[in-house]
């Protein structure tokens, strides 16, 4: 089975998902803390679901957001209100309030329309701190800045419970957001997205309404968001204000310029190796960081997280997803030629 | 039959002229050539086309549309499209990919959502831009990134773009820019089989003499916006103005 796109081999991905839905048992056999990784897994799932549309937001259209946790929020929010305080079955409100958080992302669109870059930047940054003041403005149905107890989900008539139920919930939308994600990079959807990215006039003199596709691209991002924002609500069972943090935002674009921007697969590597490094890999060092620094590991981690930015801007602009491919030309062409420009 | 029809255009940018009442019409299925010098309006004429630019004044008609009505997405729905001056690529996709942007508008939406879930709608897609893709003979490049290839694989991959939408009439805008004497030949043959294979009517800006008097139906020569002279390529070379403007009044001094 060879893959139509960039000639790509398409055997792996069954494997991958069956690997994805082995991976529980075989940490359980592996390690006992095996519950604190399903944990760590499930929540780079969430992150997952959410920067794959954050990719085809500012990797391929091109307009940076830094107000992406304002998206997670307004889904959290909207389902635990939903469901808890006006009896929505979780199965419907896994459809209503991704639906609204895309049409919070869709009003942000408007300014989008005019500006770009920065300015676009900082607009939707003011997007994550308004959707903050409005959950405390609103305490009626979300206590404010108290934080508010989220049911857990319930599914044909089961209730999800643990770790280890929520893991294979969240990486069965997972799965599927990554195929809905490349379909739509890979459809004439996506061919708009990256032309109004890298230029404007072709894109309109081929046809392609600058304004409708940019809306859509905010449209779709939030609909992405608002279904990781339910699945984080319902999963960890407590949201507050402070979740939904500023650096957050930034954290969300760190993981997709690292994994490789405008490439699906960059966004989930991204995403995994940044969630790891944070919870698993710093931990480790915490010792040491407290031994050489005299700080706790929590203080320096956003120094890691900059540092690692730095380094990929600077030797790898393609990201993880980039080095993939770098590695598989190399090997390809392993004996001959092993300097061949990536081209 | 007049094809497209431009009356009366006049474009100003703050107080600089840059089309002063052009008017002229292009016929179905010729070559038409706008040449002058930089600077002379012939890159703002396209983008009037284009819908780019809102001229001041005068009317622009292409198969009894009023182009001035439409915004430049919607260009392409009457049948024209264009490629531009310096390369518009889209440099992380690959080449077959940018000629499918092309193809947008003959991209049914509603069709691509029925089939989401099959690979169909690439199959039906791709078997758009194949034949062109051969036609232009770069179809051993489609799988490859456009931000690698040379220079003259670009123009033609653009010129493919603007094919695949199935234009009446095509801009080009300096196609033969930076090539050199045998890719030019290239070019000037691959214009000519649009007009004649196609049946696609071309109206073209080029710097480049020869290309331009050896496959021009008609020329029209532009100078600060006004149009100094229009008519076969015989006139056109032997027109006392054209040569003041190209060779400079010095010539007899």
């Amino acid at each position: 089975m060879k893959g139509r796109y960039e000639d790509e081999n398409l055997y792996w991905i069954p494997v991958l998902i069956i690997f994805v839905f082995l991976l529980p048992f075989i940490l359980k056999g592996l390690s006992f803390s095996y519950k604190y990784y399903l944990f760590v897994l499930n929540m780079a799932g969430i992150y997952i679901i959410l920067n794959v549309g954050l990719d085809l937001l500012s990797g391929f259209t091109g307009l940076v957001s830094l107000g992406h946790a304002g998206f997670l929020a307004v889904g959290a929010y909207t389902s635990a209100i939903l469901v808890d305080q006006f009896g929505v079955p979780f199965a419907l409100s896994l459809i209503i309030s991704p639906l609204i958080a895309g049409l919070f992302g869709f009003v942000i669109g408007f300014p989008a329309l005019r500006i770009t870059g920065m300015y676009l930047g900082l607009t939707t940054m003011g997007f994550g701190f308004i959707v903050k003041r409005m959950i405390i403005a609103f305490r009626e149905w979300t206590h404010g800045s108290g934080g508010l107890d989220v049911s857990s989900p319930m599914l044909f008539g089961y209730t999800i419970k643990s770790d280890w139920n929520n893991y294979f919930l969240i990486y069965t939308f997972v799965i599927i957001a990554v195929i809905v994600g490349r379909r739509i990079a890979k459809s004439k959807i996506g061919r708009a997205f990256m032309a109004i990215r890298d230029s404007e006039q072709a894109a309109e003199a081929a046809g392609i309404n600058l304004s409708k596709y940019k809306m859509l691209a905010f449209f779709i991002s939030g609909i992405f968001a608002g279904f990781a924002g339910v699945l984080f609500a319902h999963t960890s069972s407590f949201i507050s204000t402070d979740h939904f943090d500023i650096l957050l935002s930034i954290y969300f674009i760190i993981m997709v310029l690292v994994g490789g921007a405008s490439s699906i697969y960059g966004a989930v590597l991204g995403t995994l190796f940044i969630v790891l490094l944070d919870n698993l890999f710093v931990p480790l060092l915490k010792d040491q960081i407290h031994f050489w620094f005299n700080t706790q590991a929590g203080d320096i981690q956003s120094l890691i997280f900059g540092l690692i930015m730095f380094l990929f801007i600077i030797f790898q602009p393609m990201g993880l997803y980039g080095m993939w491919l770098k590695m598989r030309i190399y090997w390809k062409l392993f004996p001959f030629n092993p300097r061949q420009r990536f081209t | 039959m007049a094809d497209l029809i431009i009356e009366n255009l006049t474009m100003r940018f703050a107080g600089v002229v840059a089309l002063d009442d052009v008017s002229f019409s292009v016929a179905n299925g010729e070559i038409f050539s706008l040449i002058g010098p930089n600077g002379s309006g012939k890159t703002t004429l396209f983008n009037c086309i284009n819908g780019f630019n809102k001229p001041q004044g005068g009317k622009i008609y292409f198969n009894g549309n009023n182009l001035l009505e439409r915004r430049p997405h919607n260009i392409i729905d009457s049948g024209i499209s264009r490629t531009f001056q310096n390369v518009q690529n889209i440099p992380f996709m690959t080449v077959l990919d940018n000629i499918l942007l092309g193809s947008h508008s003959r991209i049914d939406t509603k069709a691509t959502l029925q089939r989401w879930l099959s690979q169909d709608q690439r199959e039906i897609e791709e078997a758009m831009v194949l034949d062109i893709m051969d036609f232009l003979g770069i179809a051993n490049y489609e799988q490859k990134y456009m931000v690698g290839q040379p220079f003259g694989i670009q123009k033609l991959a653009e010129i493919a773009r603007a094919l695949v939408s199935k234009p009446k009439l095509i801009l080009l805008d300096e196609p033969a820019a930076g090539m050199n004497d045998q890719e030019t030949r290239e070019i000037a043959n691959i214009i000519r089989e649009i007009k004649e294979d196609l049946g696609i009517t071309v109206l073209l800006v080029e710097h480049d003499m020869n290309l331009v008097m050896s496959i021009s139906d008609r020329i029209c020569v532009l100078d600060s916006g006004e149009i100094i002279a229009l008519g076969e390529p015989e006139e056109i070379k032997n027109h006392p103005k054209v040569i003041e403007i190209y060779l400079g009044e010095t010539a007899d001094a």
